[in-house]
C-alpha cells in the first residue's frame, strides 16, 4: 500500500512537470497520445483508412508533416472526425488540439516560408478586353471574340489551365489587326456590317418602361449599346422592328450620315406619350401585342396606329421616325451599323491621343525619333515593364515597312499589331533571379508586383501611378502599398472584382443560362432576370465601396431594388425601373442567401432543390463541399402510393432513412429546407404541394434553425470562422491564379487574423492578402 | 443561304465582302495532288457527337443486313438507305468508371474519339490523342487548316462539370495531345474567319498580302518566345512551347495557302454576323460553313458536337421545355422517354441537312457524299443509365468507294469503337497501328 501510494505520487510528481508546462497547457507528447486514442485506431500505418496515416507522426516537428496535418485540421475544424457514434474527447479538449496543430504549423511556417510558385500566367479573355481598355482607350471588349477559357478551382484565370491553342493564336493575330487600326483610326478601312440585338443585350422587354440609363426619361422601349466609331466619316444606321407588315418584311428605318470617330452610345427609344395603348378595338381585334404578327383579323381596316421612334447617338436625338408596326406597340429588333464610308480623317479619340504622344515633323523625313518615342512609350506599357533597345529594334522595323506602305501613322498601326501578339504583352511573366540556389524563396520585384495587384484588383494592367512607384521601387514599403490598395479599390476599375470574382465565386455567372419553366413560374421574364443579376451586383459592389466587413453579405438589412424586384419580393411602396438602395424590414430576406440570382441559380426549371441549395451553402460559404453521388440516384417522386401530393421533406426521406445517403445529406438537406419558403425563383411562399411548408432544419453538430433568418444567424454564430477561411481562401486563389496547396493554409490563417483586427472589412482583407507570403514571394523549383 | 437576315438586298451582300467572285463549280476545286495525275479524290471525315445517349429502341434497326426498317429516330436519313451503314454492338469501354466512382459524362465526352480512360480531375487534365486529331498531323500537311472543331453550344462556365472531373472533357471530343484539349468554336462569324482571315474580302491578292503580314508577324514573336525562354522554370517554358507550336502551325497553313492561292477560287459567302438565335438556324449556319471547308478543301477533318456533353439545354423549338440531360435520366417514365426520343429525332433531322447537302454538293466524279466518311452519334448508348457499350453509331459516305452503305451490321459485344475510328483513318491513307485501345480495322464495312 505504501509503496503503490509513492509510486503514485511519483507518477503525478513525474506527470506535473510536462503536465504543467504552459500552465497546464498541450504539449506534443499529450497532443500526440489524443491522436493516438481517439485517431490511430483507424487511421493507422495498417489500414490507411480515407488515405490518410496518422501513427508514428512526430508532433514535435510538426511542420514536417503539414500534409496531412492540414487535412487533420479541416476535419477538427468541422467536427466531422472522429465520425458520429465513435468516442471523442471533451469539448475543451477538442478544440484545444486543432488550435494546436495549427499553431505549431504556422510557427513552423513562418519561419520556413512557403509561397509556391504560379504557372506563368496568359491573359484570360477579360483580361484581355481590360488591358487593351487601359492600354489604348478602346473598350470595345475584345476579349469576347477569343475562345471561352477553361476554368479551374472555379475561376477562370489560373495559369496551369489556360493554355494556347492554334486557334487562339490566330484569334489573337485577328484581334490585333482590328484594335491597332482601330487604335490608329486607319482612314482606308473597308466598310464592315455590325449588327445589334435587343434579345442579346437583355434589353427586349414586355414592359412599358425606360431599357437603359443611357435613353430619356420618358422613353419606353427600345435599346442602347456602346459601338466604337473607327473614323470621322459616313455611317449607315438601320433599325429593325419586330413583326412588320403583313408581307414579312421588315421596313428598313436608315440613316446615313456623319459621325466623328470615338466610343458613342448609339439608342433607339420610343416616345412615351405616343405609345399610350388608345387602340379603338375592331370587330374580331384585340390591343396591340407589343410588337408579334398581328393576329389575322384585328386592325383590319383601322388605320394604323404610329408610334414616335427616336434614333439617338449620344444621348442627342439625330432623327424622329414614325413606325406603323406592331399597333402602337412596337419593339426593336435590332440595330445595323454599317460603314465607314468616305472618311475625312482618322479623327481625335482617345485612343489617338494615347498612342501618338508627339507627332513627327512636317515634310516625311526625320520620322524615327518620334516613332521610336511613341514605340517605346507603347511597349513600356504593353509589356508592364521597362524595355530595352531589344524590345525596341523589331518594332522599329515594322514601322518602317509601314511606313514604306502607306505612311508614318500605317508604320505605326503595323508596330502596336505585332506588339499586341507577343508573349510580353499576352502573358504575365515573372523571371526567377539569376544564379539562386532551386528551392531558394525570395520577394519578387516591384515591377512584377505591381502587375500581380493589377491583375488581382482591375483584371488589367497597372496604371501610371502604379508603375511609376514600381519602377522606382518604393512598393516594398508597406505603408505606400496599404495606400495604392485602398486606392485601387476606389477606383472604378474595381468593377472587375464584382464581375469577375464574385460572379464565379457565388456562380452567378449561370443567371445567364437559367430557364424556369413557364408553367411553373409564369411571372419569370427577362425583366426579372436582369433585375436579379443588378441586385447582386449592386449589393456587392457596395460591399467594396463601401468597404463593410465581409460578413454584411450574408447578414445585411438592406438591398437594392427596383419596382419589378420589390413586387417579386413583397415589398410595397417601391416604384420605377430604377434601382436604389432599401432598408428591409423582413429578417428573412437580406444577405446573399435571400437573393433571387442565387435562389434561381440553385434551382432546377420547375422546382426548388434542397439538395442543390444545400450544397451551395457548404461548397462556396463553408468550404467543405459534399462528395459527389453514387451514380443512378433515381428521380424524386412527387407522388405517394395512395397518389397523394408528397411535400419535398417527404419525399426526399430516403436520405434520412438511408444511412449510406445519410452520411453526406445531413449536412447538405437541412440547410436547404431551410430555405424552403423561396421558391424557384426566389420568391417568398408558405405553402408548398397544397401543404404548410416546414423550413426547419437540424445540423449534426446540433444547431438547429426555422426558416432562412434564423440559419443566416447560426450560420454566422456557429460556422463563422469557416465562412471567413472559406471566402479568404477563394479570394486567395483568384488573387494568386493557381489553386491552393496545404502549406497556403498557414498564410490563409495569417490573412484571416489580419482581417479581424480591422472587423474583416474588404480592404483589410485585401491588403492582408496582398501583404501574405504567396502573393509577394516566389520559390525557385527544384528542376 | 444566310439565315440571320430575310431580305437581303443585294447591295449589302456586296459592300460586306468588297469583291466577291460569282463561281460555277471548276475543276480547279478538286484539290490535284500532282499536276497530271487524275488522283483519286480525297477522303473528308467528320465527326458529328450527341451527347447524353439515345433510345435504343427506337434507334436499332430489328433486322441486319440490307433492306431493314428504318426506326423512328433515325426516319430523316432514310432516303440516303444506299449511302450509310448502322452499326451496332460498338462500345468504349474506358467511359466505364474503372473505379473512378461518377462521371460518366465526362468520360463519355473524352473517350469518344480516343479510347483512352481519362484523368479524373479538375486541373491537370488527361486523356488521349482523339483521332480527329491523329488524322489531322497527317491531312493537314496538304490542306491550310489541320482541322476544325465546331458546337453548336457554348463550353461550360467555371466550376467541375460532373463530379470532380475538369469542363475540358465534357467541352470538347477532340484532343491534340493527352493534355491539350481543342477549343470549340461556336460562333459561326469565327468559323467563317477562321476560314477566310478577318479580311472583309476573300480576294486573293489581299489574302496573300495579308498572309505575308501574318508571317513576319510570327517570326517576331518567334524570336521572343526564344528570348523569353530563358531564365524561366520547367512548366512555364511548357506554356511558350504551346506558343510556338500555335506559330508553327499558322505558319504551315499560311504556306498552304501560298501555294493553294494559284489555283484555287473561293466559292462565295458572306461572312456571318453572328450566332442565331434558333438551334436550327445555328445548326444549318455550321453546316453551311463545314459543307464549305469540304468543298474548299480548307480542311480534310471536321468534329462537330451538336451540343456539350452532359448538355442540359432545352428544345423550345419543339416543345421541349424541359432540359435535355433531365429527361435522358427518365427512370421509365414514359412522358420522359418521348420527350427524350423527339430530342433524339430532332437531332437527327438537324443532322440531315449536312447529308443532303453533301450529297448535293459536286465534287470531282461524283459528289461530297461519295467521298466523305461522316460518323454521327455518342459516347452513352441509354443515357438513363450510363451505359457506355452498344453505343448508337452510324456511318454515312462513301469514302471514295470504301464504304458500302444499305446495311445494318452488328459486331461482336463490346467491340471497340476505336476499331471503327482505325478503319476510318485508314480509309483516308493515314495506317496507324494502334489507337486507344483498338484491337484491329472493323471488316464488313465495304463488302
Amino acid at each position: 500500500m505504501e509503496g503503490t501510494r509513492v509510486a503514485l505520487l511519483a507518477a503525478l510528481f513525474a506527470c506535473l512537470s510536462p503536465c504543467l508546462s504552459a500552465e497546464g497547457g498541450p504539449t506534443p507528447a499529450s497532443q500526440k497520445a489524443l491522436l493516438d486514442r481517439y485517431c490511430v485506431g483507424c487511421h493507422s500505418a495498417k489500414l490507411k483508412t480515407g488515405g490518410v496515416v496518422l501513427e508514428g507522426i512526430d508532433l514535435t516537428h510538426a511542420g514536417n508533416h503539414a500534409e496531412v496535418l492540414e487535412k487533420v485540421i479541416r476535419k477538427l475544424q468541422t467536427g466531422e472526425m472522429p465520425p458520429p457514434g465513435l468516442p471523442r474527447p471533451d469539448a475543451a479538449t477538442y478544440t484545444t488540439l486543432a488550435k494546436w496543430i495549427e499553431d505549431s504549423i504556422d510557427r513552423y511556417s513562418a519561419a520556413n516560408p512557403n509561397p509556391g510558385r504560379p504557372v506563368i500566367h496568359r491573359l484570360n479573355r477579360s483580361e484581355y478586353s481590360d488591358t487593351i481598355r487601359d492600354l489604348l482607350a478602346l473598350d470595345t471588349k475584345p476579349g469576347a471574340l477569343l475562345p471561352v477559357d477553361d476554368s479551374g478551382f472555379g475561376f477562370d484565370n489560373i495559369g496551369d489551365v489556360l493554355s494556347v491553342s492554334p486557334a487562339l493564336l490566330e484569334r489573337y493575330m485577328s484581334a490585333a489587326r482590328r484594335i491597332s487600326r482601330m487604335a490608329v483610326g486607319e482612314p482606308g478601312m473597308k466598310p464592315t456590317e455590325e449588327e445589334f440585338s435587343a434579345r442579346t443585350l437583355g434589353m427586349r422587354t414586355t414592359r412599358n418602361e425606360r431599357v437603359s440609363d443611357d435613353l430619356p426619361f420618358d422613353s419606353r422601349g427600345g435599346m442602347a449599346f456602346e459601338y466604337y466609331f473607327p473614323v470621322d466619316a459616313e455611317y449607315q444606321i438601320r433599325i429593325k422592328l419586330n413583326g412588320g407588315d403583313s408581307a414579312g418584311n421588315a421596313t428598313p428605318y436608315e440613316i446615313r450620315m456623319p459621325v466623328k470617330a470615338g466610343l458613342r452610345t448609339v439608342g433607339v427609344d420610343f416616345l412615351r406619350d405616343s405609345t399610350k395603348p388608345e387602340i379603338i378595338p375592331t370587330a374580331g381585334g384585340r390591343r396591340g401585342g407589343g410588337g408579334a404578327a398581328p393576329p389575322g383579323g384585328a386592325g383590319r381596316g383601322a388605320k394604323p396606329l404610329t408610334a414616335e421612334m427616336d434614333l439617338r447617338i449620344d444621348g442627342a436625338k439625330i432623327k424622329r421616325f414614325e413606325p406603323t408596326e406592331g399597333f402602337g406597340f412596337p419593339q426593336v429588333d435590332r440595330v445595323i451599323i454599317d460603314g465607314p464610308y468616305n472618311p475625312t480623317s482618322a479623327g481625335d479619340t482617345p485612343s489617338r491621343e494615347k498612342v501618338f504622344v508627339c507627332r513627327p515633323p512636317a515634310g516625311g523625313k526625320d520620322d524615327d525619333p518620334c516613332a521610336r518615342m511613341i514605340l517605346t512609350n507603347l511597349a513600356h506599357r504593353a509589356f508592364r515593364r521597362p524595355v530595352a533597345d531589344t524590345d525596341v529594334q523589331p518594332l522599329m522595323a515594322f514601322y518602317k515597312q509601314g511606313k514604306q506602305d502607306a505612311g508614318f501613322d500605317m508604320g505605326i498601326e503595323k508596330a502596336l499589331r505585332a506588339m499586341l501578339v507577343s508573349p510580353d504583352f499576352v502573358f504575365r511573366i515573372e523571371r526567377d533571379p539569376a544564379g539562386k540556389a532551386p528551392g531558394t524563396v525570395y520577394r519578387i520585384g516591384d515591377v512584377e508586383l505591381a502587375s500581380r495587384l493589377s491583375y488581382f484588383l482591375w483584371s488589367s494592367m497597372p496604371d501610371q501611378t502604379l508603375q511609376d512607384l514600381a519602377e522606382k521601387g518604393k512598393l516594398k514599403d508597406p505603408a505606400v502599398l496599404a495606400q495604392q490598395v485602398r486606392r485601387m479599390l476606389d477606383d472604378p476599375r474595381s468593377q472587375s472584382l464584382v464581375d469577375n470574382f464574385i460572379s464565379q465565386w457565388l456562380t452567378l455567372r449561370n443567371i445567364a443560362l437559367a430557364k424556369p419553366d413557364p408553367d411553373a413560374f409564369p411571372e419569370f421574364d427577362e425583366s426579372l432576370r436582369q433585375a436579379f443579376n443588378t441586385e447582386t451586383e449592386l449589393f456587392t459592389q457596395n460591399i467594396i465601396r463601401e468597404d463593410r466587413p465581409v460578413t454584411e453579405l450574408l447578414d445585411a438589412n438592406y438591398t437594392f431594388l427596383n419596382e419589378r424586384l420589390a413586387q417579386h419580393y413583397g415589398i410595397n411602396n417601391i416604384y420605377g425601373s430604377q434601382f436604389r438602395k432599401v432598408t428591409l424590414t423582413d429578417p428573412n430576406r437580406g444577405g446573399l442567401l435571400g437573393q433571387g440570382s442565387i435562389l434561381t441559380v440553385t434551382s432546377y426549371p420547375n422546382r426548388t432543390s434542397v439538395v442543390q441549395r444545400g450544397k451551395w451553402i457548404l461548397e462556396n460559404l463553408l468550404g467543405s463541399p459534399p462528395p459527389p453521388p453514387p451514380p443512378d440516384i433515381p428521380d424524386l417522386k412527387p407522388t405517394s402510393h395512395d397518389g397523394h401530393q408528397l411535400t419535398i421533406r417527404e419525399a426526399m426521406q430516403q436520405h434520412r432513412a438511408n444511412p449510406v445517403c445519410a452520411s453526406c445529406h445531413v449536412r447538405m438537406d437541412p440547410l436547404g429546407f431551410a430555405m424552403e419558403n423561396y421558391d424557384g425563383v426566389g420568391k417568398w411562399r408558405t405553402k408548398e404541394a397544397g401543404t404548410e411548408i416546414d423550413p426547419s432544419g437540424k445540423m449534426p453538430d446540433g444547431s438547429s434553425f426555422r426558416g432562412p433568418a434564423e440559419l443566416k444567424k447560426s450560420l454566422l454564430a456557429s460556422h463563422r470562422d469557416e465562412y471567413l477561411t472559406t471566402l479568404t481562401s477563394k479570394l486567395l486563389t483568384y488573387a494568386l491564379g493557381r489553386g491552393l496547396e496545404y502549406y497556403d493554409m498557414p498564410a490563409v490563417r495569417s490573412i484571416t487574423r489580419q482581417a479581424a483586427k480591422d472587423d474583416y472589412r474588404v480592404s483589410a482583407l485585401v491588403t492582408a492578402i496582398v501583404q501574405s507570403t504567396p502573393f509577394q514571394m516566389r520559390r525557385i523549383p527544384e528542376e | 443561304m444566310i439565315v440571320t437576315k430575310k431580305a437581303l438586298a443585294r447591295r449589302t451582300f456586296l459592300r460586306g465582302l468588297g469583291t466577291t467572285l460569282a463561281i460555277p463549280f471548276l475543276d480547279a476545286m478538286v484539290p490535284a495532288l500532282k499536276a497530271g495525275t487524275t488522283a483519286k479524290a480525297s477522303v473528308r471525315t467528320a465527326f458529328v457527337y450527341v451527347p447524353n445517349g439515345i433510345i435504343m429502341k427506337d434507334w436499332t434497326p430489328a433486322a441486319e443486313g440490307a433492306g431493314y426498317e428504318f426506326m423512328p429516330a433515325m426516319k430523316a436519313l432514310e432516303p440516303f438507305r444506299e449511302n450509310m451503314l448502322v452499326l451496332s454492338g460498338l462500345a468504349q469501354v474506358n467511359g466505364r468508371a474503372l473505379g473512378d466512382g461518377a462521371g460518366d459524362h465526362a468520360r463519355a465526352g473524352a473517350t469518344w474519339l480516343t479510347g483512352v480512360h481519362p484523368k479524373k480531375t479538375e486541373v491537370a487534365i488527361h486523356a488521349g490523342i482523339s483521332a480527329d486529331q491523329m488524322l489531322a498531323r497527317e491531312l493537314g500537311k496538304q490542306t491550310q487548316l489541320g482541322s476544325l472543331e465546331v458546337g453548336l453550344e457554348s463550353p461550360s462556365l467555371a466550376g467541375d462539370c460532373d463530379s470532380g472531373y475538369s469542363c475540358a472533357y465534357t467541352n470538347t471530343i477532340s484532343w491534340r495531345n493527352p493534355t491539350t484539349p481543342m477549343p470549340v468554336e461556336v460562333n459561326p462569324r469565327a468559323v467563317f474567319e477562321r476560314m477566310f482571315g478577318d479580311g472583309e474580302s476573300t480576294d486573293a491578292v489581299a489574302r496573300l498580302a495579308s498572309m505575308k503580314e501574318q508571317s513576319s508577324i510570327l517570326d517576331y514573336i518567334r524570336g521572343d518566345v526564344a528570348r523569353l525562354s530563358n531564365g524561366l522554370g520547367g512548366s512555364d517554358r511548357n506554356k511558350l512551347d504551346q506558343y510556338l507550336e500555335a506559330i508553327r502551325d499558322i505558319e504551315r497553313r499560311i504556306q498552304k495557302a501560298e501555294e493553294q492561292n494559284a489555283t484555287m477560287k473561293m466559292p462565295v459567302m458572306e461572312r456571318p454576323t453572328g450566332i442565331p438565335d434558333e438551334f436550327e438556324d445555328h445548326a444549318h449556319l455550321m453546316m453551311d460553313l463545314q459543307v464549305l471547308a469540304f468543298q474548299a478543301d480548307m480542311t480534310r477533318v471536321i468534329s462537330f458536337m451538336m451540343a456539350r456533353e452532359g448538355s442540359n439545354r432545352s428544345y423550345r423549338s419543339i416543345g421541349i421545355t424541359d432540359g435535355h440531360h433531365s429527361v435522358t435520366h427518365h427512370m421509365n417514365d414514359p412522358e420522359k422517354i418521348a420527350k427524350t426520343a423527339k430530342i433524339n429525332t430532332h437531332h437527327v433531322e438537324t443532322f440531315a441537312y449536312f447529308i443532303n447537302k453533301l450529297k448535293s454538293t459536286p465534287d470531282g466524279d461524283g459528289t461530297l457524299l461519295d467521298h466523305s466518311q461522316i460518323l454521327y452519334g455518342s459516347s452513352i448508348s441509354d443515357g438513363n443509365a450510363h451505359t457506355h457499350h452498344d453505343l448508337p453509331i452510324a456511318l454515312i459516305g462513301g469514302a471514295a468507294g470504301r464504304i458500302k452503305g444499305g446495311r445494318h451490321v452488328r459486331y461482336p459485344k463490346e467491340t471497340p469503337l476505336n476499331n471503327l475510328l482505325l478503319t476510318m483513318m485508314d480509309h483516308t491513307g493515314v495506317r496507324i497501328d494502334q489507337l486507344g485501345d483498338s484491337t484491329g480495322e472493323l471488316k464488313l464495312l465495304s463488302i
